[in-house]
């Protein structure tokens, strides 16, 4: 069911009628040692794009240092038991593949993508990138350099320092809230500490492999079994994290950085996971907030007041907490001003129904965009992964444009109350102190810190 | 390898417009986009950021849908839009669910037959593009590097050499004359490309093409400025203060051959020995092995999508520990190592193997996820505008591929000469370089 735009009655075309969305078939199994794998086919041209996840990350080993499972990802492609690194880079780009070591909070991954007549050696590089790094001294020691000198220069970006000081305040002790290393704790990583987190979280028993291409899953999956069926290990222990902080009040952190000649606001409250019944609620209450185009807050603060060229917002879902934030760079004698369209946005959300026409609209965007996944095989690896990283429902991609369409003003209006905390929220300010302060203090009370995180008076 | 079969349909209006189709099922979803053959390279003398901003102002009403009504009828279709300006294009694209085909050609017809906006959208769109230029350029560390820093050491002709992002007070002093003038010089059909790739019938989409948009009238050829450099007698360098960021840098270009040459084959396989990621010669040894550096990377920017002078581009972050002299000797050390040596058999089979891949790659992807078939898309507009032959998406991995092992050497000889280079020092002011012991 399409639904007209009600505003037009001249000359706009009518949509015709939907045609079907229909998402590949994944082909899954679950090996003895524990390996999850999901395969699917999608031949649109003749590659693959695969990704190994580790269900663990940096939270999981952040009591024994900040940003330590994306040192040892970083290290794991530098050498194995059988290839140094150099043999490692060439033997990729002779089998035209691309491949990346990273983690984020919850995961770790080997990411990889590569021509379909080379699969197999890719995925045996792949399958020794995971069970027999061997993290050469050397090797360790010039990323360990090299990442000095990366937390140095993220100090720089205001991007960076925003969410660096906004994610501090939302979570407090839970692992959470450190989003990278200083440098003090780059200098302190041990290769051994690396080695024991591999050997922790690089497991089959811990790990979920995919696979979207342009292949046979029959023919792929005992290939898949043939290379990865013999690897062990376990699944690691969950920990206990700390609980975030309750938060109360507006805040204001103002990130002192000198010469700035634009401020990037950014402010956030806790929200929720994916897996939470008001997910596809929130999610389609934030796109009609902040995460569109057209969207109320872009219309007001750049279409209309010309503010800003980047406004957005967005609901985070991290594995155990989610949280909520609106961004924004602005010119810096509008700081007071965006921050009272942002709330005066959020606050109307919390007050004032949606009018049918706008929530229509709104839900016709975020069926329609979702389905873009669809057309690349990146796109529905994506796509596949949100669900199975999260454990949502088989039908989680077949049911969510249905979803989403049932949704009515009072789901709307609920989501905003719950989620916009606009009383509550933690508003952090990167920019020059002399230029903003004046308008940072209507907000509440204003801590000023420098980019390293140093408090000043 | 088997030839590439992509069903490319072609057609032009009687206005001049070409018309180009990609059928393709995958997925319930078309990609749309207008290309205008005018970019940032040949904007008026005195309007320096001119093409970009005019690109936001085609977002800021037409005819029969006012400002705002543009963005909302995309999204409110369940699809997405953007436009960029490039050297020598402009384009705006939309990704839609397939149903909404014929209202996205209804608005891109709306637009390039009758823009409409007044003094309130230039004033908004003036402050959102300096607020633009604030967030990706002046507030940001290495901000407009080296894009932005290497035309005016590198280039002569005002047409290359000039800030493509535009001086504030040019911005300031583009006026509602200035909007409708180079609306109606550059944006005529018959200077355009309009593009459907993806859920859709050919019929169908010619059909609608001819219902939209022959009935726009045709303008005068536009005037094109001549882009060409006088030949480079000696290496350029230039210096850039970096306000934010905390290590020194250094990018060096060097002045490509033009398109669809011999050359041009050659040089591209050398781009990917240079820069194919971290195989690639430069980012092994300055980074991996020498460990001067700790970023270098770069290539050849928009490799089918330039039609004029263009460069491969190397930019680096050093250790301050490391003098810039001694990193540009590491550098050059490389690029030496190339002009007297060559690629191995080996090596060339492989770097072809990784340009084939990265081919099917660039057709299938779509900045980042959202915009399917963008790749594609992009090609198949340069190859129309500049090449009037749209097929060549499924033949130009030919040439690539017979480069021969000498051809490679002769293009690092003939290129990679300094004779041939600009270099731009980027330099933090509150460096502790030191040099190197």
């Amino acid at each position: 069911m399409a639904t007209q735009t009600a505003e037009f009655t001249y000359a706009v075309p009518r949509l015709t009628p939907e045609r079907a969305v229909t998402w590949p078939k994944r082909t899954r199994a679950q090996f003895a040692n524990g390996l999850q794998v999901v395969l699917a086919e999608a031949r649109a041209i003749p590659k693959f794009h695969g990704e190994l996840y580790l269900r663990a990350g940096n939270a999981h080993v952040v009591d024994r240092a900040p940003g330590l499972a994306e040192m040892t990802a970083t290290v794991v492609r530098t050498g194995t038991s059988q290839r140094a690194s150099r043999q490692i880079e060439e033997d990729l780009r002779r089998l035209g593949a691309d491949l990346g070591t990273y983690a984020g909070q919850d995961t770790s991954a080997i990411s990889f993508a590569g021509l379909s007549e080379f699969a197999k050696p890719i995925l045996e590089l792949v399958n020794e990138l995971a069970r027999e790094a061997s993290f050469p001294e050397a090797e360790f020691e010039r990323e360990r350099r090299q990442k000095l000198e990366e937390v140095k220069l993220e100090r720089t970006s205001p991007g960076f320092l925003a969410t660096e000081r906004l994610r501090k305040v939302l979570f407090g002790a839970h692992p959470y809230a450190q989003i990278s290393p200083s440098e003090a704790q780059v200098s302190a990583y041990k290769r051994e500490d690396l080695r024991d987190v591999y050997r922790e979280i690089y497991t089959p028993g811990n790990a979920l492999f995919m696979l979207v291409g342009d292949f046979d899953p029959e023919a792929m999956m005992k290939a898949v079994q043939g290379v990865f069926g013999k690897w062990e290990g376990k699944k690691p222990v969950e920990k206990k994290a700390t609980a975030p902080p309750k938060l109360r009040g507006r805040r204001v952190f103002l990130v002192h950085n000198p010469g700035s000649v634009q401020t990037q606001i950014v402010a956030g409250c806790h929200a929720i996971t994916r897996k939470h019944p008001d997910w596809l609620r929130l999610g389609l209450t934030n796109s009609l907030y902040g995460g569109a185009f057209n969207s109320r807050l872009v219309m007001n603060i750049r279409e209309d007041k010309g503010y800003t060229y980047s406004p957005r917002s967005a609901v985070h879902p991290l594995r155990q907490h989610g949280y909520f934030s609106v961004s924004a760079a602005v010119r810096n004698d509008v700081v007071a001003a965006s921050l009272t369209e942002m709330f005066y946005e959020m606050d109307k959300l919390r007050s004032i129904p949606v009018p049918d026409a706008e929530l229509a609209d709104a839900q016709n965007y975020l069926t329609g965009v979702f389905s873009m996944g669809l057309a690349t095989q990146d796109g529905l690896l994506s796509q596949f992964s949100t669900v199975e990283l999260n454990e949502l429902p088989a039908d989680y991609l077949e049911t969510y444009r249905e979803k989403v369409r049932s949704f009515t003003f009072a789901d709307l209006l609920a989501a905003a109350r719950k989620y916009f905390d606009s009383a509550n929220m933690q508003i952090v300010l990167v920019g020059d102190r002399a230029q903003i302060e004046e308008q940072a203090v209507l907000f509440g009370e204003v801590e000023v810190c420098d980019t390293q995180g140093n408090p000043l008076e | 390898m088997t030839q590439l079969q992509i069903p490319i349909q072609n057609a032009t209006l009687k206005n001049g417009l070409r018309v180009v189709i990609v059928p393709d099922t995958t997925a319930p979803v078309v990609t749309v986009g207008v290309y205008y053959k005018i970019g940032f390279r040949l904007e008026p003398q005195g309007r320096s950021g001119f093409a970009h901003l005019f690109e936001h102002m085609m977002f800021q009403g037409s005819e029969n849908a006012p400002k705002m009504q543009h963005i909302k009828l995309i999204n409110s279709s369940g699809g997405v839009l953007n436009g960029s300006t490039m050297y020598d294009v402009t384009n705006y694209y939309e990704a839609v669910p397939s149903n909404a085909l014929e209202r996205v050609l209804w608005l891109e017809a709306d637009r390039m037959r009758a823009l409409k906006v007044d003094e309130e959208n230039l004033r908004n769109q003036r402050d959102v593009v300096k607020e633009e230029v604030r967030v990706n350029v002046l507030n940001q560390p290495y901000g407009g590097f080296p894009w932005l820093d290497m035309p005016p050491v590198a280039f002569r002709n005002w047409a290359n050499a000039h800030n493509f992002y535009g001086d504030f007070a040019d911005l300031d002093a583009a006026s509602l004359v200035d909007v409708q003038k180079f609306f109606r010089t550059y944006y005529v059909p018959n200077n355009a490309v309009l593009l459907m790739l993806g859920d859709l019938e050919p019929g169908e989409g010619f059909a609608l093409a001819e219902k939209y948009f022959a009935p726009i009238p045709a303008g005068a050829a536009p005037p094109f400025a001549d882009p060409a450099e006088p030949p480079q007698k000696e290496e350029r360098r230039g210096y850039v203060e970096e306000k934010f960021g905390t290590l020194p840098a250094m990018a060096i270009g060097y002045v490509m051959p033009p398109r669809r040459t011999a050359d041009w084959h050659a040089m591209a396989l050398l781009d990917q020995a240079l820069h194919g990621g971290r195989a690639g010669r430069i980012h092994r040894e300055l980074v991996l092995e020498k460990q001067i550096a700790v970023e270098a990377d770069g290539g050849i920017d928009d490799i089918f999508g330039y039609n004029g002078p263009a460069q491969m581009t190397t930019r680096i972050l050093h250790k301050p520990e490391y003098s810039a002299e001694t990193t540009l000797a590491a550098f050059d050390e490389v690029l030496r190592e190339v002009r007297e040596k060559g690629v191995t058999e080996d090596e060339l089979q492989h770097l072809k193997v990784k340009w084939r891949s990265d081919y099917y790659s660039t057709l299938e992807g779509g900045r980042g996820g959202y915009m399917p078939r963008y790749g594609l898309m992009h090609l198949l507009a340069c190859f129309t505008l500049f090449d009037n032959e749209p097929q060549l998406v499924n033949t130009i991995l030919d040439g690539f591929l017979a480069v021969k092992r000498e051809e490679v050497q002769a293009a690092a000889q003939k290129y990679l000469r300094p004779k041939n280079r600009a270099i731009v020092f980027r330099t933090p002011v509150k460096s502790d370089a030191k040099e190197a012991a």
